[in-house]
C-alpha cells in the first residue's frame, strides 16, 4: 500500500526542519545497507516523495556517495532525507512522518548488508540489494 | 569510537523521539563512560532532547550515535555504528507503547511498553 499521490508531512525532532509532499509509487521500504545503518543508528525506513517542500535553516546535506546525498538537521541531528543528486524524488524518513502516517512498510532492501545483531521476521519481501525496478548506479555498491 | 569490555542489554527504542531522530527505530547499547573512548569528538554535537537527556550526532554527516541521561555515568551507543562483526544480539524492544503505526515488531524479542 504505497498510497501513491497521498500527501504526507513531517518534521525533525527539534521541529526546525519540516517537509511535505506527495508519495510516488515506490514502496515504503526499510534499508539495511551499511550506510543507512550507521546513519540511523539501527536501520532506516523511508517513503519517496516527488518534489517535496523542505524547509528549515538547520538542514544540511552530506554527500554519502558519488550519486547520492543525505539530509539531516544540524540542530538536533535527525536523519531525514536521501536523494540521488539532481533527482526530483526524495526519500524521507518514515519515523519523521507525522502520525497517523497511513502507511505500511512493504519490504526490506539491501538485506545482504544487514546488521548481524538482529533478525528480520515480519514476513515482508526482502531484496538482497535495491528495491528499485531499474537499479540506478548509486545502488550498485553500498559502502560504509 | 572504541568500547572496552563486554556489552549487555541491547535494546531497540520505539519512542517517538528516537523514531524522529533515527528515521525509523533506534537500537543502542549502554556503555559506562570509563569504557567508551570517542575519537573525532570535536565533530559530535549534542542536542538536549529533554530535561533529563541529550543526544549526540555527527555534525558532518548527521549520524545518530549517542544518547545519555545527565549524571548517570553511561552513554547509549547506536548499535548500527558499531563495527561488525558486533557479536551482539538485540535483546528487547522498549517504548513499544509509542511505536510507529507503519510497521510490526515480529522478531520474538521481549517487548516493553516503556523501558
Ligand atoms: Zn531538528
Ligand atoms: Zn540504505
Ligand atoms: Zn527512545
Amino acid at each position: 500500500m504505497s498510497s501513491e499521490g497521498s500527501e504526507i508531512s513531517g518534521a525533525c525532532l527539534c521541529g526546525a526542519v519540516t517537509f511535505a509532499g506527495r508519495l510516488t509509487s515506490e514502496p515504503v521500504g526499510a534499508c539495511h545497507c551499511s550506510q543507512c545503518r550507521r546513519w540511523s543508528g539501527h536501520f532506516w525506513a523511508g517513503a519517496e516523495l516527488r518534489d517535496p517542500a523542505i524547509e528549515g535553516e538547520p538542514l544540511r546535506w552530506f554527500r554519502s556517495s558519488e550519486d547520492a546525498e543525505r539530509g539531516f538537521c544540524a540542530a538536533c541531528g535527525s536523519s531525514l532525507f536521501w536523494r540521488e543528486t539532481g533527482s526530483r524524488r526524495t526519500v524521507v524518513s518514515a519515523g519523521a512522518i507525522t502520525p497517523p502516517t497511513g502507511l505500511r512498510l512493504e519490504g526490506h532492501i539491501y538485506v545482504a548488508d544487514k546488521g548481524d545483531y538482529y533478525d528480520i521476521a515480519d514476513g515482508l519481501p526482502q531484496q538482497a540489494q535495491s528495491r528499485r525496478r531499474v537499479a540506478p548506479a548509486a545502488f550498485a555498491a553500498p559502502s560504509g | 569510537m572504541t568500547i572496552r569490555g563486554d556489552l549487555d542489554d541491547i535494546a531497540a527504542c520505539h519512542c517517538s523521539q528516537c523514531r524522529r531522530w533515527s528515521g525509523h527505530v533506534w537500537a543502542a547499547v549502554p556503555v559506562p563512560d570509563d569504557r567508551l573512548e570517542v575519537e573525532g569528538a570535536e565533530h559530535v554535537r549534542w542536542f538536549k532532547s529533554s530535561d533529563k537527556a541529550e543526544r549526540g550526532f555527527c555534525g558532518t554527516c548527521g549520524s545518530s550515535i549517542f544518547w545519555r541521561a545527565f549524571g548517570r555515568g553511561e552513554t547509549d551507543v547506536a548499535v548500527g555504528c558499531i563495527e561488525p562483526p558486533t557479536g551482539l544480539r538485540l535483546q528487547r524492544h522498549i517504548w513499544v507503547g509509542d511505536k510507529g503505526d507503519y510497521y510490526d515488531i515480529a522478531d520474538g524479542a521481549p517487548q516493553e511498553d516503556r523501558q
